[in-house]
Protein backbone atom coordinates (compact mmCIF):
# COMPACT_ATOMS: atom_id res chain seq x y z
CA UNK A 1 0.00 0.00 0.00
CA UNK A 2 2.68 2.29 0.72
CA UNK A 3 3.53 2.15 -3.18
CA UNK A 4 0.14 3.80 -4.17
CA UNK A 5 0.65 6.57 -1.98
CA UNK A 6 3.51 7.23 -3.32
CA UNK A 7 2.26 7.28 -6.50
CA UNK A 8 -0.73 9.30 -5.80
CA UNK A 9 1.24 11.33 -3.98
CA UNK A 10 3.16 11.96 -7.33
CA UNK A 11 0.06 12.59 -9.19
CA UNK A 12 -1.06 15.10 -6.63
CA UNK A 13 1.95 17.00 -6.54
CA UNK A 14 2.54 17.37 -10.49
CA UNK A 15 -1.02 18.48 -11.18
CA UNK A 16 -1.32 21.39 -9.77
CA UNK A 17 2.10 22.26 -11.14
CA UNK A 18 2.04 21.52 -14.65
CA UNK A 19 -1.68 23.31 -14.38
CA UNK A 20 -0.03 26.70 -13.79
CA UNK A 21 1.88 26.54 -17.35
CA UNK A 22 -0.90 27.47 -19.30
CA UNK A 23 -3.86 26.12 -20.91
CA UNK A 24 -3.65 23.05 -23.92
CA UNK A 25 -5.29 24.91 -26.92
CA UNK A 26 -4.87 22.14 -29.94
CA UNK A 27 -5.88 24.20 -32.88
CA UNK A 28 -7.89 26.81 -31.40
CA UNK A 29 -7.42 30.16 -30.33
CA UNK A 30 -5.88 32.87 -31.67
CA UNK A 31 -3.83 32.71 -35.22
CA UNK A 32 -0.95 35.15 -35.32
CA UNK A 33 -0.69 36.78 -38.39
CA UNK A 34 2.35 36.13 -40.80
CA UNK A 35 2.32 39.76 -41.22
CA UNK A 36 0.34 42.80 -40.79
CA UNK A 37 0.29 45.73 -43.48
CA UNK A 38 -0.29 49.02 -41.91
CA UNK A 39 -2.08 50.91 -45.01
CA UNK A 40 -3.86 54.62 -44.95
CA UNK A 41 -5.71 55.73 -47.91
CA UNK A 42 -5.39 59.60 -48.58
CA UNK A 43 -6.69 61.82 -51.40
CA UNK A 44 -9.83 62.96 -52.14
CA UNK A 45 -12.02 59.91 -53.27
CA UNK A 46 -15.33 62.54 -53.72
CA UNK A 47 -13.15 64.33 -56.05
CA UNK A 48 -12.52 61.34 -58.34
CA UNK A 49 -15.80 59.20 -58.59
CA UNK A 50 -17.28 58.17 -61.55
CA UNK A 51 -20.31 60.40 -62.49
CA UNK A 52 -23.24 57.91 -61.81
CA UNK A 53 -21.82 56.26 -58.49
CA UNK A 54 -23.82 57.68 -55.98
CA UNK A 55 -23.69 54.86 -53.69
CA UNK A 56 -21.99 55.67 -50.55
CA UNK A 57 -18.17 53.58 -51.62
CA UNK A 58 -17.65 50.57 -50.33
CA UNK A 59 -13.55 51.09 -49.53
CA UNK A 60 -11.48 49.03 -49.74
CA UNK A 61 -7.71 47.85 -50.10
CA UNK A 62 -6.64 44.29 -51.30
CA UNK A 63 -3.19 42.99 -50.96
CA UNK A 64 -2.69 42.02 -55.00
CA UNK A 65 0.34 39.62 -55.90
CA UNK A 66 2.28 40.60 -58.91
CA UNK A 67 2.64 38.33 -62.06
CA UNK A 68 5.95 38.25 -64.12
CA UNK A 69 4.54 39.31 -67.33
CA UNK A 70 5.88 41.01 -70.97
CA UNK A 71 3.95 42.88 -73.18
CA UNK A 72 3.48 41.65 -77.33
CA UNK A 73 6.03 43.06 -79.38
CA UNK A 74 3.23 44.43 -81.24
CA UNK A 75 2.96 46.98 -78.22
CA UNK A 76 6.07 48.28 -77.85
CA UNK A 77 7.39 48.13 -81.82
CA UNK A 78 7.01 51.98 -83.56
CA UNK A 79 3.79 51.84 -84.84
CA UNK A 80 3.46 51.43 -88.73
CA UNK A 81 0.42 53.59 -89.65
CA UNK A 82 -2.26 55.94 -87.52
CA UNK A 83 -5.04 53.17 -87.70
CA UNK A 84 -2.49 50.68 -85.46
CA UNK A 85 -1.56 53.89 -83.48
CA UNK A 86 -4.97 54.08 -82.59
CA UNK A 87 -5.09 50.07 -81.77
CA UNK A 88 -1.85 50.43 -79.83
CA UNK A 89 -2.92 53.04 -77.77
CA UNK A 90 -6.53 51.78 -77.29
CA UNK A 91 -5.77 48.26 -76.81
CA UNK A 92 -2.25 47.77 -75.11
CA UNK A 93 -1.80 48.04 -71.41
CA UNK A 94 1.38 50.01 -69.95
CA UNK A 95 3.88 47.54 -70.38
CA UNK A 96 6.09 48.36 -66.98
CA UNK A 97 2.43 48.37 -65.00
CA UNK A 98 1.95 46.10 -61.99
CA UNK A 99 -0.23 42.91 -63.70
CA UNK A 100 -2.17 40.89 -61.02
CA UNK A 101 -1.82 37.40 -60.47
CA UNK A 102 -3.76 36.47 -57.09
CA UNK A 103 -5.67 38.50 -55.07
CA UNK A 104 -5.07 38.41 -51.66
CA UNK A 105 -6.68 39.41 -48.10
CA UNK A 106 -9.18 42.78 -48.60
CA UNK A 107 -9.30 45.04 -45.65
CA UNK A 108 -12.40 47.80 -45.44
CA UNK A 109 -10.86 51.26 -45.16
CA UNK A 110 -11.65 54.94 -44.88
CA UNK A 111 -9.86 57.58 -46.41
CA UNK A 112 -7.64 59.54 -44.05
CA UNK A 113 -7.94 56.92 -41.27
CA UNK A 114 -5.43 53.95 -40.73
CA UNK A 115 -6.15 50.32 -40.91
CA UNK A 116 -4.30 46.94 -40.74
CA UNK A 117 -4.06 44.30 -43.40
CA UNK A 118 -3.30 41.15 -41.59
CA UNK A 119 -1.63 38.42 -43.81
CA UNK A 120 -2.88 34.71 -43.03
CA UNK A 121 -0.48 32.90 -45.45
CA UNK A 122 2.51 33.27 -47.41
CA UNK A 123 2.25 33.70 -51.46
CA UNK A 124 2.41 30.61 -52.74
CA UNK A 125 5.10 29.20 -55.14
CA UNK A 126 3.57 30.14 -58.33
CA UNK A 127 3.39 33.81 -57.48
CA UNK A 128 7.61 33.74 -56.79
CA UNK A 129 9.84 34.16 -58.92
CA UNK A 130 13.00 32.59 -58.74
CA UNK A 131 14.25 28.81 -57.10
CA UNK A 132 13.92 27.11 -53.84
CA UNK A 133 17.24 28.78 -52.74
CA UNK A 134 16.47 32.26 -54.22
CA UNK A 135 12.90 33.73 -54.93
CA UNK A 136 10.73 36.86 -54.50
CA UNK A 137 7.39 37.55 -55.00
CA UNK A 138 5.95 41.46 -55.45
CA UNK A 139 2.81 42.90 -54.00
CA UNK A 140 0.57 46.30 -54.78
CA UNK A 141 -1.97 47.42 -52.13
CA UNK A 142 -5.09 48.39 -54.24
CA UNK A 143 -7.59 50.80 -53.32
CA UNK A 144 -10.92 49.56 -54.39
CA UNK A 145 -14.44 50.28 -54.33
CA UNK A 146 -16.41 46.49 -53.77
CA UNK A 147 -19.31 47.26 -55.69
CA UNK A 148 -20.10 43.72 -55.89
CA UNK A 149 -20.08 43.45 -52.12
CA UNK A 150 -18.08 40.16 -52.44
CA UNK A 151 -15.63 41.48 -50.09
CA UNK A 152 -12.50 41.33 -52.48
CA UNK A 153 -11.15 42.82 -55.71
CA UNK A 154 -12.77 41.41 -58.88
CA UNK A 155 -9.98 40.81 -61.19
CA UNK A 156 -11.22 40.96 -65.19
CA UNK A 157 -9.76 40.00 -68.36
CA UNK A 158 -9.73 41.29 -71.54
CA UNK A 159 -12.55 41.01 -74.11
CA UNK A 160 -10.62 39.25 -77.27
CA UNK A 161 -12.47 37.57 -80.20
CA UNK A 162 -12.32 34.73 -81.71
CA UNK A 163 -14.24 31.27 -81.26
CA UNK A 164 -15.44 29.90 -77.94
CA UNK A 165 -12.79 26.73 -77.83
CA UNK A 166 -9.95 29.12 -78.42
CA UNK A 167 -10.15 30.73 -74.95
CA UNK A 168 -7.73 29.67 -72.72
CA UNK A 169 -7.41 26.38 -70.81
CA UNK A 170 -7.31 27.61 -67.39
CA UNK A 171 -10.62 29.09 -66.88
CA UNK A 172 -9.83 32.45 -67.16
CA UNK A 173 -12.62 33.16 -69.53
CA UNK A 174 -14.82 32.85 -66.16
CA UNK A 175 -13.56 36.10 -65.14
CA UNK A 176 -15.61 39.07 -66.44
CA UNK A 177 -14.64 41.47 -69.13
CA UNK A 178 -16.31 44.85 -67.69
CA UNK A 179 -14.80 45.39 -63.83
CA UNK A 180 -17.66 45.84 -60.96
CA UNK A 181 -15.25 46.84 -58.37
CA UNK A 182 -13.84 50.45 -59.20
CA UNK A 183 -10.29 50.34 -58.59
CA UNK A 184 -8.88 54.23 -57.06
CA UNK A 185 -5.50 53.51 -56.56
CA UNK A 186 -2.52 51.58 -55.54
CA UNK A 187 0.67 51.48 -53.75
CA UNK A 188 2.36 49.86 -56.67
CA UNK A 189 1.14 50.91 -60.09
CA UNK A 190 4.11 50.68 -62.37
CA UNK A 191 7.83 50.75 -62.20
CA UNK A 192 7.43 54.12 -64.31
CA UNK A 193 6.36 55.84 -61.38
CA UNK A 194 7.42 56.15 -57.14
CA UNK A 195 6.02 53.06 -56.12
CA UNK A 196 5.65 51.12 -52.48
CA UNK A 197 5.68 47.98 -52.82
CA UNK A 198 5.35 44.05 -50.28
CA UNK A 199 8.26 42.17 -51.14
CA UNK A 200 8.40 38.41 -49.78
CA UNK A 201 11.51 36.91 -49.81
CA UNK A 202 12.56 33.50 -49.36
CA UNK A 203 16.53 32.69 -49.39
CA UNK A 204 19.42 34.39 -50.96
CA UNK A 205 18.32 37.75 -53.47
CA UNK A 206 19.28 36.95 -57.17
CA UNK A 207 18.14 40.27 -59.26
CA UNK A 208 16.07 39.14 -61.56
CA UNK A 209 14.00 41.30 -64.31
CA UNK A 210 10.80 40.99 -62.19
CA UNK A 211 9.69 44.33 -61.29
CA UNK A 212 13.81 45.22 -60.44
CA UNK A 213 14.99 47.38 -58.40
CA UNK A 214 18.45 47.72 -59.10
CA UNK A 215 20.83 50.10 -57.18
CA UNK A 216 18.19 49.94 -54.43
CA UNK A 217 19.85 46.59 -52.15
CA UNK A 218 18.33 43.46 -51.69
CA UNK A 219 15.25 43.29 -49.45
CA UNK A 220 15.33 41.73 -46.76
CA UNK A 221 14.47 37.97 -46.10
CA UNK A 222 10.57 37.77 -45.78
CA UNK A 223 8.16 40.65 -45.69
CA UNK A 224 9.15 44.05 -46.18
CA UNK A 225 7.89 47.16 -47.75
CA UNK A 226 10.37 48.69 -50.13
CA UNK A 227 9.69 51.68 -51.91
CA UNK A 228 11.49 53.09 -54.57
CA UNK A 229 11.65 56.36 -57.33
CA UNK A 230 10.68 54.15 -60.39
CA UNK A 231 12.82 54.58 -63.65
CA UNK A 232 11.80 55.69 -66.92
CA UNK A 233 10.85 53.73 -69.72
CA UNK A 234 14.23 54.95 -71.92
CA UNK A 235 15.93 53.90 -68.91
CA UNK A 236 14.74 50.54 -69.19
CA UNK A 237 14.95 50.18 -72.95
CA UNK A 238 18.39 51.29 -72.72
CA UNK A 239 19.54 48.77 -70.26
CA UNK A 240 17.68 46.01 -71.27
CA UNK A 241 19.58 46.82 -74.55
CA UNK A 242 22.95 46.43 -72.66
CA UNK A 243 21.89 43.07 -71.31
CA UNK A 244 21.59 45.17 -67.84
CA UNK A 245 18.49 46.23 -65.48
CA UNK A 246 16.99 49.72 -65.33
CA UNK A 247 18.59 51.26 -62.39
CA UNK A 248 16.95 52.83 -59.60
CA UNK A 249 18.26 56.32 -57.83
CA UNK A 250 19.36 55.04 -54.52
CA UNK A 251 18.21 58.13 -52.87
CA UNK A 252 14.66 57.05 -53.60
CA UNK A 253 15.06 53.59 -52.12
CA UNK A 254 14.08 52.69 -48.97
CA UNK A 255 13.38 49.41 -46.97
CA UNK A 256 11.57 49.30 -44.15
CA UNK A 257 9.11 46.56 -41.79
CA UNK A 258 5.63 45.80 -42.23
CA UNK A 259 5.25 48.33 -39.13
CA UNK A 260 5.95 50.93 -41.72
CA UNK A 261 2.63 52.85 -43.03
CA UNK A 262 2.01 52.53 -46.60
CA UNK A 263 0.54 55.37 -47.84
CA UNK A 264 -1.94 55.02 -50.94
CA UNK A 265 -2.81 58.09 -52.55
CA UNK A 266 -6.59 58.55 -53.93
CA UNK A 267 -6.06 58.07 -58.18
CA UNK A 268 -8.88 58.67 -60.57
CA UNK A 269 -10.16 55.27 -62.00
CA UNK A 270 -8.94 55.66 -65.35
CA UNK A 271 -5.33 55.59 -64.57
CA UNK A 272 -5.79 52.46 -62.59
CA UNK A 273 -8.52 50.76 -63.54
CA UNK A 274 -6.08 47.99 -65.24
CA UNK A 275 -4.91 46.79 -62.09
CA UNK A 276 -7.09 44.56 -61.71
CA UNK A 277 -7.09 43.00 -65.29
CA UNK A 278 -5.54 39.89 -65.61
CA UNK A 279 -3.47 38.88 -68.42
CA UNK A 280 -3.41 35.13 -70.11
CA UNK A 281 -0.20 35.34 -72.00
CA UNK A 282 2.84 36.21 -69.84
CA UNK A 283 5.54 35.73 -72.08
CA UNK A 284 4.80 38.29 -74.69
CA UNK A 285 3.66 35.27 -77.26
CA UNK A 286 -0.01 35.73 -79.13
CA UNK A 287 -2.35 33.54 -79.84
CA UNK A 288 -3.37 34.46 -83.14
CA UNK A 289 -7.53 33.54 -84.20
CA UNK A 290 -8.83 32.28 -87.62
CA UNK A 291 -10.95 34.28 -89.45
CA UNK A 292 -14.69 33.31 -89.45
CA UNK A 293 -16.93 32.86 -92.70
CA UNK A 294 -19.15 35.65 -90.99
CA UNK A 295 -18.14 38.74 -89.78
CA UNK A 296 -16.67 39.00 -86.52
CA UNK A 297 -18.95 41.97 -84.24
CA UNK A 298 -16.59 44.60 -84.08
CA UNK A 299 -19.24 47.24 -82.46
CA UNK A 300 -17.13 49.43 -80.61
CA UNK A 301 -13.97 48.04 -81.76
CA UNK A 302 -11.34 49.64 -83.34
CA UNK A 303 -9.26 47.62 -85.90
CA UNK A 304 -6.09 48.13 -87.92
CA UNK A 305 -3.93 45.86 -90.73
CA UNK A 306 -0.44 45.51 -89.75
CA UNK A 307 3.00 43.24 -90.89
CA UNK A 308 2.91 41.14 -88.32
CA UNK A 309 5.41 42.50 -85.76
CA UNK A 310 8.67 40.65 -84.96
CA UNK A 311 11.74 41.61 -83.54
CA UNK A 312 14.15 40.54 -86.69
CA UNK A 313 13.54 40.54 -90.18
CA UNK A 314 10.03 42.63 -91.34
CA UNK A 315 7.84 39.75 -92.35
CA UNK A 316 4.93 40.16 -95.15
CA UNK A 317 2.52 38.68 -93.43
CA UNK A 318 -0.50 40.86 -92.87
CA UNK A 319 -2.37 40.45 -89.51
CA UNK A 320 -5.59 42.23 -88.38
CA UNK A 321 -5.46 43.42 -85.21
CA UNK A 322 -8.72 44.23 -83.50
CA UNK A 323 -8.70 46.39 -79.55
CA UNK A 324 -11.64 45.54 -77.17
CA UNK A 325 -14.96 47.27 -76.82
CA UNK A 326 -14.36 50.50 -76.45
CA UNK A 327 -17.72 52.37 -76.55
CA UNK A 328 -21.21 51.68 -76.11
CA UNK A 329 -23.29 50.98 -73.01
CA UNK A 330 -20.93 48.67 -71.43
CA UNK A 331 -17.16 48.90 -72.39
CA UNK A 332 -14.45 46.61 -71.44
CA UNK A 333 -12.43 47.21 -68.32
CA UNK A 334 -9.32 45.61 -69.57
CA UNK A 335 -6.76 46.30 -72.53
CA UNK A 336 -6.15 43.96 -75.31
CA UNK A 337 -5.84 43.07 -79.01
CA UNK A 338 -7.38 40.05 -80.64
CA UNK A 339 -4.76 39.25 -83.56
CA UNK A 340 -6.53 37.50 -87.26
CA UNK A 341 -4.03 35.78 -89.50
CA UNK A 342 -5.77 34.01 -92.91
CA UNK A 343 -3.25 31.37 -92.87
CA UNK A 344 -1.54 29.80 -89.93
CA UNK A 345 -1.76 28.78 -86.30
CA UNK A 346 -2.49 29.85 -82.95
CA UNK A 347 1.30 30.03 -82.27
CA UNK A 348 1.28 32.42 -85.40
CA UNK A 349 2.07 32.70 -89.21
CA UNK A 350 4.80 30.70 -89.08
CA UNK A 351 4.32 27.41 -87.52
CA UNK A 352 5.11 25.17 -90.43
CA UNK A 353 1.70 23.06 -91.18
CA UNK A 354 -0.62 25.37 -90.81
CA UNK A 355 -3.66 24.65 -89.25
CA UNK A 356 -5.96 26.97 -91.41
CA UNK A 357 -5.66 28.91 -94.56
CA UNK A 358 -7.65 31.37 -96.11
CA UNK A 359 -5.29 33.16 -97.97
CA UNK A 360 -6.57 32.08 -101.23
CA UNK A 361 -9.93 33.00 -100.33
CA UNK A 362 -10.32 35.39 -97.24
CA UNK A 363 -13.52 35.83 -96.70
CA UNK A 364 -16.03 38.63 -97.83
CA UNK A 365 -15.32 40.97 -95.12
CA UNK A 366 -11.36 40.71 -94.34
CA UNK A 367 -10.57 44.44 -94.51
CA UNK A 368 -6.56 44.14 -95.55
CA UNK B 1 28.89 -58.56 -35.27
CA UNK B 2 31.14 -57.04 -33.47
CA UNK B 3 32.02 -55.04 -36.91
CA UNK B 4 29.01 -53.92 -37.17
CA UNK B 5 28.52 -52.61 -33.25
CA UNK B 6 31.49 -50.31 -33.44
CA UNK B 7 29.95 -49.23 -36.10
CA UNK B 8 26.55 -48.39 -34.63
CA UNK B 9 28.57 -46.73 -31.61
CA UNK B 10 30.40 -44.52 -34.15
CA UNK B 11 27.52 -43.48 -36.05
CA UNK B 12 25.88 -42.66 -32.29
CA UNK B 13 28.23 -40.79 -31.09
CA UNK B 14 27.51 -38.06 -32.80
CA UNK B 15 24.18 -37.48 -32.24
CA UNK B 16 24.66 -37.55 -28.60
CA UNK B 17 26.89 -34.40 -28.74
CA UNK B 18 24.80 -32.83 -30.83
CA UNK B 19 21.56 -33.29 -28.27
CA UNK B 20 24.24 -31.69 -25.57
CA UNK B 21 24.72 -28.46 -27.84
CA UNK B 22 20.90 -28.18 -28.13
CA UNK B 23 19.84 -24.38 -28.19
CA UNK B 24 16.42 -25.47 -26.35
CA UNK B 25 16.88 -27.76 -23.04
CA UNK B 26 13.69 -29.46 -21.87
CA UNK B 27 13.52 -27.05 -19.07
CA UNK B 28 13.64 -23.92 -21.61
CA UNK B 29 10.03 -22.85 -21.48
CA UNK B 30 9.65 -24.05 -17.68
CA UNK B 31 7.97 -21.22 -15.81
CA UNK B 32 8.55 -19.59 -12.28
CA UNK B 33 5.28 -19.61 -10.29
CA UNK B 34 3.88 -16.23 -10.30
CA UNK B 35 4.93 -13.62 -8.10
CA UNK B 36 3.76 -10.88 -6.10
CA UNK B 37 5.43 -8.44 -7.59
CA UNK B 38 5.22 -8.04 -11.55
CA UNK B 39 7.75 -5.42 -13.07
CA UNK B 40 6.52 -4.52 -16.95
CA UNK B 41 7.55 -2.31 -19.87
CA UNK B 42 6.53 -2.10 -23.24
CA UNK B 43 4.91 0.08 -26.12
CA UNK B 44 1.78 1.44 -26.25
CA UNK B 45 -0.53 3.73 -28.60
CA UNK B 46 -3.77 5.04 -27.89
CA UNK B 47 -5.71 8.18 -29.15
CA UNK B 48 -4.09 11.21 -27.59
CA UNK B 49 -5.55 12.56 -24.61
CA UNK B 50 -6.71 16.03 -25.35
CA UNK B 51 -5.79 16.22 -29.03
CA UNK B 52 -8.73 15.69 -30.88
CA UNK B 53 -7.21 13.44 -33.83
CA UNK B 54 -3.68 10.99 -33.98
CA UNK B 55 -2.69 8.43 -32.77
CA UNK B 56 -0.26 8.62 -29.76
CA UNK B 57 1.99 6.12 -29.28
CA UNK B 58 5.59 5.85 -26.66
CA UNK B 59 6.51 3.26 -23.89
CA UNK B 60 5.37 3.20 -20.68
CA UNK B 61 6.08 0.93 -17.58
CA UNK B 62 4.18 -0.42 -14.29
CA UNK B 63 4.94 -1.93 -11.32
CA UNK B 64 2.02 -4.54 -9.91
CA UNK B 65 1.72 -6.07 -6.30
CA UNK B 66 -0.50 -9.14 -5.78
CA UNK B 67 -1.50 -9.35 -2.38
CA UNK B 68 -2.59 -13.51 -2.52
CA UNK B 69 -6.15 -13.39 -3.45
CA UNK B 70 -7.87 -11.72 -6.78
CA UNK B 71 -6.26 -8.73 -6.31
CA UNK B 72 -3.25 -6.60 -7.32
CA UNK B 73 -2.61 -2.85 -7.07
CA UNK B 74 0.42 -0.89 -8.13
CA UNK B 75 1.63 2.00 -10.70
CA UNK B 76 2.10 2.88 -14.29
CA UNK B 77 3.67 5.70 -16.02
CA UNK B 78 4.19 6.36 -20.09
CA UNK B 79 5.78 8.86 -22.59
CA UNK B 80 3.63 9.39 -25.37
CA UNK B 81 3.81 11.67 -28.04
CA UNK B 82 1.03 12.83 -31.32
CA UNK B 83 1.94 15.26 -33.72
CA UNK B 84 -0.91 16.81 -36.16
CA UNK B 85 -1.29 20.12 -38.38
CA UNK B 86 -4.04 22.26 -39.23
CA UNK B 87 -4.15 24.60 -41.96
CA UNK B 88 -2.50 26.95 -39.22
CA UNK B 89 -0.88 24.96 -36.68
CA UNK B 90 1.38 21.67 -36.01
CA UNK B 91 0.51 20.96 -32.57
CA UNK B 92 2.83 17.94 -30.93
CA UNK B 93 1.58 16.80 -27.27
CA UNK B 94 3.88 15.14 -24.97
CA UNK B 95 1.66 12.72 -22.80
CA UNK B 96 3.04 12.02 -19.35
CA UNK B 97 0.64 9.29 -18.13
CA UNK B 98 1.03 8.36 -14.13
CA UNK B 99 -1.67 6.00 -13.22
CA UNK B 100 -2.34 4.01 -9.60
CA UNK B 101 -3.86 0.72 -10.43
CA UNK B 102 -5.86 -1.80 -8.65
CA UNK B 103 -6.87 -5.29 -10.79
CA UNK B 104 -8.82 -8.39 -10.39
CA UNK B 105 -6.96 -11.09 -12.05
CA UNK B 106 -7.12 -14.98 -12.56
CA UNK B 107 -4.46 -17.46 -13.16
CA UNK B 108 -4.89 -19.28 -15.84
CA UNK B 109 -2.06 -21.92 -16.79
CA UNK B 110 0.64 -20.28 -18.11
CA UNK B 111 -1.47 -16.82 -18.28
CA UNK B 112 -3.06 -14.20 -15.79
CA UNK B 113 -6.29 -12.66 -16.82
CA UNK B 114 -6.93 -8.88 -15.36
CA UNK B 115 -9.07 -6.28 -15.29
CA UNK B 116 -7.05 -3.56 -14.46
CA UNK B 117 -8.60 0.21 -13.16
CA UNK B 118 -5.66 3.13 -13.47
CA UNK B 119 -6.53 6.60 -11.66
CA UNK B 120 -4.55 9.44 -11.79
CA UNK B 121 -3.57 12.32 -14.91
CA UNK B 122 -2.27 12.75 -17.47
CA UNK B 123 0.26 15.93 -17.67
CA UNK B 124 -0.25 16.85 -21.54
CA UNK B 125 2.39 19.29 -22.87
CA UNK B 126 1.92 20.79 -25.99
CA UNK B 127 4.21 22.59 -28.56
CA UNK B 128 2.36 24.12 -31.68
CA UNK B 129 4.40 26.17 -34.34
CA UNK B 130 2.77 28.78 -36.40
CA UNK B 131 2.54 27.15 -40.11
CA UNK B 132 4.42 28.98 -42.15
CA UNK B 133 5.56 31.39 -39.28
CA UNK B 134 9.33 30.74 -39.57
CA UNK B 135 9.37 31.44 -43.89
CA UNK B 136 7.62 34.55 -42.88
CA UNK B 137 10.16 35.54 -40.14
CA UNK B 138 7.68 35.35 -37.21
CA UNK B 139 9.83 35.13 -33.86
CA UNK B 140 8.86 34.40 -29.91
CA UNK B 141 5.18 33.69 -29.52
CA UNK B 142 4.16 34.50 -32.25
CA UNK B 143 5.84 31.79 -33.93
CA UNK B 144 5.83 29.04 -31.17
CA UNK B 145 3.28 28.80 -27.93
CA UNK B 146 3.90 26.21 -25.16
CA UNK B 147 1.35 24.92 -22.36
CA UNK B 148 1.97 22.08 -19.84
CA UNK B 149 -1.71 21.07 -18.02
CA UNK B 150 -2.13 18.20 -16.04
CA UNK B 151 -5.84 16.16 -16.87
CA UNK B 152 -7.55 13.92 -14.31
CA UNK B 153 -7.58 10.44 -16.50
CA UNK B 154 -8.99 6.96 -15.64
CA UNK B 155 -8.51 3.80 -18.35
CA UNK B 156 -10.09 0.47 -17.78
CA UNK B 157 -7.89 -2.23 -19.28
CA UNK B 158 -8.34 -6.22 -20.27
CA UNK B 159 -4.26 -6.84 -19.26
CA UNK B 160 -3.24 -10.82 -20.98
CA UNK B 161 -0.36 -11.85 -19.13
CA UNK B 162 1.43 -14.95 -21.04
CA UNK B 163 4.48 -16.03 -19.22
CA UNK B 164 7.01 -17.56 -21.69
CA UNK B 165 9.87 -18.45 -19.84
CA UNK B 166 11.05 -18.40 -16.24
CA UNK B 167 10.37 -15.58 -15.13
CA UNK B 168 9.33 -13.60 -18.06
CA UNK B 169 6.08 -12.77 -19.59
CA UNK B 170 4.38 -10.86 -22.43
CA UNK B 171 2.29 -8.48 -21.75
CA UNK B 172 -0.89 -7.60 -23.79
CA UNK B 173 -3.63 -4.68 -22.59
CA UNK B 174 -5.64 -2.36 -24.04
CA UNK B 175 -9.23 -0.99 -23.21
CA UNK B 176 -11.61 2.47 -22.81
CA UNK B 177 -9.52 5.55 -21.33
CA UNK B 178 -11.38 8.84 -19.84
CA UNK B 179 -9.79 12.35 -19.99
CA UNK B 180 -11.55 15.41 -18.54
CA UNK B 181 -10.73 18.04 -20.74
CA UNK B 182 -11.77 21.69 -21.77
CA UNK B 183 -14.53 20.91 -19.16
CA UNK B 184 -15.63 17.70 -21.27
CA UNK B 185 -15.32 13.90 -20.50
CA UNK B 186 -13.24 12.75 -23.24
CA UNK B 187 -13.42 8.98 -24.63
CA UNK B 188 -10.64 7.03 -26.37
CA UNK B 189 -8.80 4.12 -25.64
CA UNK B 190 -5.28 2.81 -25.08
CA UNK B 191 -3.01 -0.39 -25.74
CA UNK B 192 0.27 -2.05 -24.72
CA UNK B 193 1.93 -4.52 -25.80
CA UNK B 194 5.48 -5.57 -23.48
CA UNK B 195 7.75 -7.91 -21.24
CA UNK B 196 7.00 -8.71 -17.42
CA UNK B 197 9.55 -9.74 -15.26
CA UNK B 198 8.09 -11.37 -11.90
CA UNK B 199 11.46 -12.05 -9.04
Amino acid sequence: MASVKSWSLLVLVLAPAASACGTVQNFSGDVPPLATLHVEVTGDLEAVRPPGQTAPPDLHVALVWGQQWLTEPLCILPAESADATAVIAAGCRDPFGFVPAQVDRSVAVTVGAPAELELATLPDASLLVGDLTARIGYGSLIVYDDRNGDGSLTLARANRQGHPDMGPDDGGDNQPTTQSDTVYGASFITMTAPDVRLAYREGAFVPYAFYPRAGCGDPPPAFSVDAAGGFTAAAAISATLAGALPPEDPASCAQSSTDTIIQIPISPPADVTELACTERNADSTVRYREPDVDVPDFTGRTTACVHVPTFGAPTDVIELIVTGVLDGPSPDSCKGITHYILKGCREGPDCGTPDWDHSTAPPAWWPC
Amino acid sequence: MALAANAAIGLAAPATAAADDRLLADDTFAVSPPGRLVVDAGLIVGLPAALPTGLSTGVGAGLTRACGCHFAYGALASWASASESSETWTVTHGELRLRATGSLHHEAGRGTLALRLGLGATVVHEDRVRNQGVRAGLTGSELEQTATQALPAADLEAVVTLRIAGPWALVIAGGPTATWFDSHLRGGWTAALGVAWHP
